[in-house]
Formats: structure tokens, C-alpha cells, sequence
């Protein structure tokens, strides 16, 4: 690995529409710098060899954090993982992003890496991805030929691929508020801190003990291409059964909708035992605090 | 471009490329060489910084984006050429074995310690957990860390 970063431009637009404009005029041969934390590794390693690197963090109006009661939460393109963590409202409401985000990477990593920054590098081991899938997350892309709103299940489309067009950037991330009387958990599977998941299992739950208004909610990551929310256990909960059964059920469909690789942090294998055996812990923590 | 940054008090416009990283010009332009140099991705820590009073991996910021901002390294924690009760810590501790990992330890815990004073174990811990010290001294560091935070209570 050479340690010189190749050659590339460098803008640091001051208003979003100069930052839209450049990304129109490099065609897809331009990369959105905010922390770097994934950028610049790619850049050295040349996995990314982009013309330009655009840095926004120039521009004020992304530095967005902002809880609207009874709505929810927006997250600007260039708040910090940290600045995130800091949010009262983060650890009081939204459990299951505060509980990842704590686990995603390191204190020093997370005082550059923004959450929107973690969700389009579209690794499959992005740790804040299962909590926004499990939070139904609507992300705000943005270009010249004007905006819309993806919903975070139809964001990720691949290892390192995700729905946006070349010429678009994300600016904003929307967390609706969690479904009332909700609680939620992040499970981390690693082999030591900084590194990615071997297995993630993001959980949310309420009202446990009352089978028709029972929601439950799994998400994982490195366990398929894409980070990915297992819906097909959604309406399971919904039955009058005793707990146990239908965590044994749901373990099961989870087991055939995941389709791990072996790579260095684990076998196939390994990785579905993890599922299976962080999946019943989740849920059953996430019961017995209901 | 040109660039103007602050460390540890002193002012200095650097003539910098895009592609040069703020750890290449601390130390390759600057001349600082306790920012070391380890994995050059963010994983090993070493090259830590304060950058506008966070620690933050200097090996994964941009010279470029760092332009305006303010950078304290191990030396800044000085004061009038003596070491800072912290530094001190560190030697009283044996906290320190081949030194290479030691500034960015001592800058993590400064922040550590500057935010708040009454930290516990664990938060010390969590703090610098995304350091790697390959003599292992993990615990006389965290003994250091711990002792020193007395000094930084009002």
C-alpha cells in the first residue's frame, strides 16, 4: 500500500448548490469528503480514484441536528457520530441508534465520522444501518435536477452501492420518532473494538406482553451484500403464542433470509451462530424490559 | 494552496497539496515528530491530535480541510518548558515502555480528563480503546490516567 494519497482536486464549496453543481460537472468521477474516516482509506488503499473530492463540510446549513417532538430527528450530512452521541434526546429516545453508533468504530473515529457519511459508504457492516432500518429511516438525496426521499430499505443496493445517482448527494437523514413505549439494542460481534462486525443484530420491540399491539423489529449487518431488516418476522409476534416458540420461529426464518461469507472475521458458520445465538439474547433482554 | 494553522499557539501558513495528509504536514512540513506514523488507516491511533480540541486520527484528515483550525500536539500540553501534571503521571506510572504510542495516550486523556474530571474506569477505558499500544501497557495507562485526574478538578 502506498502511503501517498493519489492526486485528485480538491473544493470546499461554501453553499450546497456549488457542492450539487460540481457533483453535475465531474459525472460520478467525484467523491463527497465529510469525515474521511472511509474516504481516505479508499483513496490510499486506490480502491476510490476519483477526480475531485468535494468537502462539504463548508457548508452550514448540513451541520443540521434537530429533534422535532412528536415528529422526529434530522441529521445533517456533516453532524459528527460524536455530536450525535451528545444529543440528549439520542440516548433517551432513540435507543437502538444510540446503543450502535456507541459501538461504531472509536472515540477518535467518531469525533470526524458522520452518521450519513457511514450509511453511503453502503458497507454491509455499517453498524448505524440496522438501527435505521429498524427506526424506518427516510434519507434526503439531493441534486441539480432537484430532491427526493428514499426510504433506508430501498438505500443500500450492493456491497458499497447504494440508490443514489452520480450527480446526487445525501444532505439529511430523517428518523421518524420510535413507535410509543418502544425500546431498542445493538449487538456487535467483534474481534476487537475499532474493527467491523463479524455480525450486527439491531432489535426493537414494544409492548411485548400484549400479543396485537406487539412490534417487533431485526435488522443485521455483515450478514448479506446489503445491510438488511428481516420483515418476515414482523407479522409472526403479532400471534398469541407463548415467547419462546415464536423466538425459535423467528430465529429460523432469520437463518434463511442470511446468506454470510467467510472472510477473516469469521466462517458462514460462525456467523450464523452468531445470528442465532444474538438474536435470542436481544430478544429476550428486549422482553423482559418490556 | 496555502493553509493557516495554529499549533500549539504558534501560527504557520503552509503551501500544501490536496492529496497531503494534516499528519504529513505536522510532520514532514512542521517539523513535529511526536506525531507518529502507524497503520496509516485510522486504526491504529497513534497519530492522534487534538484538532480544534478533539483528538481526532491525523492520518485520515486532509491538510486541506484542516486549514483555520487549531492543533495541539503532546508538546502543547507543556507549560513554561515543564510537563503538565499529566505528562508526569504517565513516567510515575511506568506508563510509558517504548514511548511511540505515548502522545496520542496523553492527548486522549487530556481531553478525557479537560471534559470531565470525575471519569471512571470504564469511561477511561472506552476513551482509549481506539489506541494501540503494542508493549501492552494498557494498565499502567490507565492507572496514569486515572491518578492525574485529580489536577484537572477545579
Amino acid at each position: 500500500m502506498s502511503l501517498i494519497l493519489p492526486k485528485f482536486e480538491y473544493y470546499k464549496p461554501s453553499t450546497l448548490d456549488e457542492a450539487l453543481e460540481l457533483l453535475a460537472k465531474f459525472k460520478g468521477d467525484a467523491r463527497i469528503l465529510a469525515g474521511g474516516t472511509d474516504l481516505i482509506v479508499d483513496l490510499r488503499s486506490r480502491i476510490k480514484k476519483p477526480k475531485a473530492v468535494i468537502d462539504i463540510k463548508g457548508i452550514k446549513e448540513l451541520h443540521k441536528l434537530e429533534y422535532i417532538e412528536g415528529k422526529g430527528l434530522i441529521v445533517g450530512a456533516t453532524v459528527t457520530l460524536n455530536e450525535l452521541l451528545e444529543h440528549p434526546i439520542v440516548k433517551s429516545k432513540f435507543h437502538v441508534l444510540y446503543d450502535s453508533v456507541r459501538q461504531l468504530a472509536d472515540m477518535q473515529l467518531r469525533n470526524r465520522a458522520t452518521l450519513v457519511g457511514n450509511i453511503c459508504n453502503a458497507s454491509p457492516a455499517a453498524d448505524s444501518a440496522p438501527a435505521l432500518l429498524v427506526l424506518d429511516a427516510k434519507v434526503k438525496a439531493v441534486s441539480k435536477r432537484g430532491e427526493r426521499v428514499i426510504e433506508i430499505k430501498d438505500f443500500f443496493k450492493w456491497v458499497k452501492k447504494t440508490a443514489l445517482e452520480p450527480d446526487e448527494m445525501v444532505t439529511e437523514v430523517f428518523i421518524p420518532e420510535p413507535p410509543e413505549g418502544s425500546r431498542g439494542k445493538y449487538y456487535k460481534a467483534t474481534r476487537n473494538v475499532e474493527d467491523l462486525a463479524i455480525v450486527g443484530v439491531a432489535g426493537l420491540v414494544a409492548h411485548p406482553n400484549e400479543p396485537s399491539k406487539r412490534i417487533v423489529r431485526l435488522a443485521y449487518a455483515s450478514v448479506a451484500p446489503t445491510p438488511i431488516r428481516v420483515y418476515e418476522v414482523e407479522e409472526l409476534f403479532k400471534r398469541d403464542e407463548p415467547l419462546p416458540k415464536l423466538i425459535d420461529e423467528a430465529v429460523n426464518i432469520v437463518l434463511r433470509k442470511v446468506s454470510p461469507i467467510t472472510d477473516v472475521r469469521g466462517s458462514d458458520w460462525y456467523r450464523r451462530h452468531l445470528v442465532d445465538v444474538l438474536t435470542r439474547k436481544l430478544l429476550v433482554e428486549l422482553f423482559l424490559e418490556g | 494552496m496555502k493553509i493557516t494553522l495554529t499549533v500549539n499557539g504558534k501560527k504557520y501558513e503552509v503551501d500544501v497539496k490536496p492529496n497531503e495528509t494534516l499528519l504529513d504536514v505536522l510532520r514532514d512540513k512542521i517539523g513535529i515528530k511526536s506525531v507518529k506514523a502507524g497503520c496509516w488507516r485510522g486504526e491504529c491511533g497513534i497519530c492522534t491530535v487534538l484538532l480544534d480540541g478533539k483528538p481526532v486520527k491525523s492520518c485520515l484528515v486532509l491538510a486541506a480541510e484542516a486549514d483555520g483550525s487549531e492543533i495541539v500536539t503532546v508538546e502543547g500540553l507543556m507549560k513554561d518548558g515543564r510537563l503538565a501534571p499529566l505528562q508526569k503521571a504517565f513516567i510515575e506510572h511506568g506508563a510509558i515502555q517504548c514511548g511511540f504510542c505515548t502522545s496520542a495516550f496523553v492527548l486522549t486523556a487530556h481531553w478525557l480528563l479537560s471534559r470531565n474530571p470525575n471519569v471512571t474506569r470504564e469511561e477511561v477505558i472506552e476513551a482509549i480503546n481506539g489506541l494501540i499500544c503494542r508493549c501492552t501497557g494498557y494498565e499502567q495507562i490507565i492507572e496514569a490516567i486515572l491518578a492525574a485526574a485529580k489536577y484537572y478538578k477545579k
